[in-house]
C-alpha cells in the first residue's frame, strides 16, 4: 500500500509520535487498537494519519486489549504487516495471546509504553508490564529516546520478519521519559526506508486458495519439536539482529550497538546496569561524578529478548561492582527486589572475575531518578568495592540512609 | 539568565491549547536562539478534562537541561494563569524563587487581582493582560462545536488547527515575553498566528512592579 512520499527531515517529537511515525514509514497494512495510557498518543497520532490520508491501513479499535492481540494475531496469520501495541495493565489483559503469536510465528510488532501495574497503577513508568512477558517468545527491548524508537521500531519489522526469524517483537519505552518527552527526532526518506524494510511477505499466510494450518489441536509428542523451533528461531534472531543494525547504519547513518551501550567505562570500577531512559539522566550524574573523581560508567542493555548473555558476561566481568538499577518489580525474587538482577548474575556466573552485583529499586512508581539518587547508588557501588563485599543485595533507593 | 522555568496553568480542553501554545513557542523560540529549551505538559493533568486544570512547562537554560525527565517545574520563575478565576484555589505560587513574574489573562487590574495571589512577595512583578479583549476571544459557548472537533485532548496527537496562538495565547505570550526577555521578541513574533493581538498586547500590559528582586 502506498505511504506518501516523504524527504528526510529534522521533527521535535515524543516517543508516542515516533513509534506512530515509525509505523508510517514501515506501511503497516493493519493497525489493532485499544487505549491506555501512555499509549494511548501512539493510537491517536495514528488515527489521525490514517484519516488524513497519510496511512494507508486498517484502523481497527478492539473492544479489550485481548481483541486487540488477537486481531492483532489473526490479521497477521494473514500476511498483513500488523502495528499495535498497549500500556501497564492492557498489556496484562493480552497476556493469553503472546505464546499463540510467537507460536505461530507471526512478527506482530507491539509498543509498549511502560505504566505501573495495579497497584501503584499510576500514568509512571516501571517495566514490569513488559518484562512480565519476556518469556513469550516476543523480541524485545527497551529504547531511551524519541529517536532510538523510533528506529528501533524499523529494526523490529527487518529483524521479526526475517524468515530465519518469524518473531513478533515488544518494542519498549519509559512511560513519560520517553514516549511524553519530546526530542529531535529525524524522519528519514520514504526511499531510505524501502531499502531497509522490504515489503512484507509470510511464507505460509492463511489463504483459501493455498490451505494451510495455523496453530492446530495437537498430541503432547508434537510439542517438544515446535517449542524447540520457537527456542531456535530465538537463537537464529542474533545474527540476524546485528546484519539488521548494520544494514540500519549503512542506510540511515545511525549505528547502535544491538545489545550493549557502554558509557564512560574506560578505568571505570563501578558501573550501572539499566536499561531505558533513566540512562539519560544516568550519563549525566557519571559525568560529574567522574569529575569528583569517582571511576563510575555506564552499561545500558538495550536488547533483553534474545538475552545477550555473552556479551553481558564479557562487558560486566571488567568491572569491580556492577548496580543494576531495575525500575520493576519481582516479588520474591532472587534478590528479592527485581528481575534484572537475576539474569544479570546469570550471564556472570561463568566469568572467571566476577564483579559484585548489587540491585538498586529505583524509579518505582515512574518516578524520576535524580542526579542526587544516582550520586547515593555511586556511593553504595564504591563503599561496596572498597569492603569487598556487598552491604545487602537490594537497596531500595529513597528508604535508606 | 542561566536556567529558566516557566510554568502555566490553564484549563481543560477549552483552553489547553492556549497553553501548550504558550510553552512550545517559548521553548522553540528559546531553542532559534541557541539555547537548550524544553516544553511539556503535566503528565499527570492529562488527558485533560474540560475545565479542570492542567499544566504546561517550558525549561529554558544557557547549558543543557539534565532535569529533563522531571515530572514537574519545581522552581517557575514565571507563572501564567490563562483563566483569570484559577487566581483563587490552587497554589501556582508554589517554589517560585524570589524575583518571579505572574501574568494573568483578566480584565481586571494588578491591584485589584494581587490581593488573591498567595505568597505575592516573591514577586518582582504582576502582569495583568485582557488577552481575551485583545485577541477577540468568543468565549467557549460560541465555539463549542469547534473546540468539539478541533481539540482531541492533549494525548500527543496534533490539533487540527496547526496555526500557534491563533487566540488568547497571543497577548500572554506577549506579555511574557516583554517583561521577563526569556525570549526574544523578534525571535518569537514569527511563529505566532494572531500577530494583530501579540502587537497589540505589547502596548497594552498593566505592569504591576513589586519587591523582590532576582535572587
Amino acid at each position: 500500500m502506498a505511504t506518501a512520499v516523504a524527504k528526510k527531515k529534522k521533527v521535535r517529537i515524543n516517543g508516542c509520535v515516533a513509534a506512530a511515525q515509525a509505523a508510517k514509514y514501515a506501511d503497516v497494512d493493519v493497525i489493532t487498537a485499544y487505549p491506555i495510557r501512555p499509549y494511548t498518543a501512539t493510537m491517536m497520532a495514528l488515527a489521525q494519519m490514517v484519516a488524513n490520508g497519510e496511512l494507508d491501513a486498517e484502523y481497527i479499535v478492539a473492544d479489550s486489549e485481548h481483541s486487540q492481540l488477537s486481531i492483532a494475531h489473526g490479521a497477521s496469520s494473514s500476511g498483513a504487516r500488523v502495528f499495535t501495541g498497549s500500556s501497564g495493565v492492557g498489556v496484562q489483559f493480552a497476556y493469553e495471546l503472546y505464546s499463540p503469536i510467537s507460536g505461530t510465528r507471526m512478527p506482530v510488532q507491539m509498543m509498549i509504553a511502560d505504566r505501573t501495574l495495579d497497584p501503584p497503577g499510576d500514568f509512571g513508568s516501571e517495566h514490569t508490564d513488559a518484562l512480565s512477558a519476556r518469556d513469550m517468545g516476543w523480541l524485545m527491548g527497551w529504547s531511551c529516546d524519541a529517536q532510538e524508537a523510533f528506529d528501533n521500531h524499523l529494526l523490529g519489522f527487518r529483524i521479526g520478519e526475517d524468515r530465519r526469524v518469524l518473531l513478533p517483537q515488544m518494542v519498549c519505552q519509559d512511560g513519560f521519559f520517553v514516549s511524553h518527552i519530546t526530542t529531535d527526532v529525524e524522519l528519514p526518506d520514504t526511499g531510505q526506508v524501502q531499502e531497509f524494510l522490504p515489503p512484507y511477505t509470510h511464507p505460509y499466510p492463511l489463504d483459501p486458495r493455498r490451505p494451510v494450518s495455523h496453530g492446530p489441536q495437537i498430541m503432547p509428542e508434537q510439542g517438544p519439536p515446535l517449542q524447540l523451533e520457537r527456542a531456535r528461531a530465538m537463537e537464529g534472531a542474533v545474527p540476524v539482529i546485528e546484519q539488521a543494525h548494520d544494514e540500519f547504519a549503512r542506510i540511515f547513518g545511525r549505528r547502535y550497538d544491538p545489545w550493549l551501550e557502554e558509557f564512560m567505562t574506560d578505568g571505570a570500577d563501578v558501573v550501572f546496569f539499566v536499561q531505558g531512559a533513566h540512562a539519560v539522566t544516568a550519563r549525566y550524574a557519571i559525568r560529574h561524578m567522574r569529575e569528583r573523581g569517582a571511576k563510575v560508567g555506564l552499561v545500558r542493555l538495550k536488547t533483553i529478548r534474545p538475552y545477550p548473555t555473552d556479551r553481558v558476561k564479557d562487558a560486566l566481568s571488567k568491572f569491580k561492582v556492577v548496580g543494576v538499577i531495575e525500575t520493576n518489580l519481582g516479588l520474591g525474587s532472587v534478590s528479592s527486589g527485581g528481575v534484572l538482577y537475576a539474569e544479570a548474575c546469570a550471564a556472570l556466573y561463568e566469568s572467571p572475575t566476577r564483579p559484585l552485583v548489587v540491585s538498586f529499586m529505583a524509579g518505582m512508581g515512574g518516578e524520576a531518578i535524580v542526579l542526587k539518587e544516582f550520586y547515593w547508588m555511586t556511593n553504595k557501588m564504591l563503599d561496596a568495592q572498597k569492603r569487598g563485599a556487598i552491604e545487602k543485595r537490594t537497596h531500595w533507593v529513597g528508604f535508606e540512609e | 539568565m542561566a536556567y529558566i522555568e516557566l510554568t502555566v496553568w490553564t484549563r481543560g480542553i477549552i483552553m489547553d491549547k492556549e497553553g501548550r501554545d504558550i510553552v512550545n513557542s517559548v521553548a522553540a523560540a528559546g531553542r532559534l536562539e541557541g539555547r537548550f529549551a524544553q516544553a511539556m505538559e503535566n503528565y499527570v493533568d492529562n488527558p485533560d478534562r474540560t475545565n479542570a486544570p492542567t499544566r504546561k512547562y517550558c525549561r529554558v537554560s544557557d547549558s543543557v537541561i539534565e532535569n529533563a525527565l522531571t515530572y514537574e517545574n519545581d522552581q517557575p520563575n514565571i507563572v501564567v494563569l490563562v483563566e483569570q478565576t484559577m487566581v483563587k484555589g490552587w497554589d501556582y505560587m508554589r517554589g517560585m524563587p524570589p524575583g518571579g513574574t505572574l501574568v494573568i489573562n483578566t480584565h481586571y487590574t494588578p491591584e485589584y487581582m494581587i490581593r488573591f495571589v498567595p505568597g505575592s512577595e516573591r514577586l518582582a512583578r504582576l502582569v495583568c493582560v485582557d488577552a481575551a479583549k485583545i485577541a477577540d476571544h468568543k468565549w467557549l459557548y460560541y465555539r463549542l462545536g469547534e473546540l468539539g472537533l478541533d481539540r482531541l485532548s492533549t494525548e500527543g496527537a496534533a490539533e487540527r488547527n496547526n496555526a500557534i496562538a491563533p487566540d488568547i495565547a497571543a497577548p500572554l505570550i506577549a506579555a511574557v515575553v516583554k517583561t521577563t526577555g526569556i525570549v526574544k521578541i523578534e525571535t518569537i513574533e514569527p511563529m505566532i498566528a494572531n500577530k494583530a493581538a501579540f502587537r497589540a498586547a505589547l502596548d497594552q500590559l498593566h505592569i504591576m512592579p513589586l519587591g523582590a528582586a532576582v535572587a
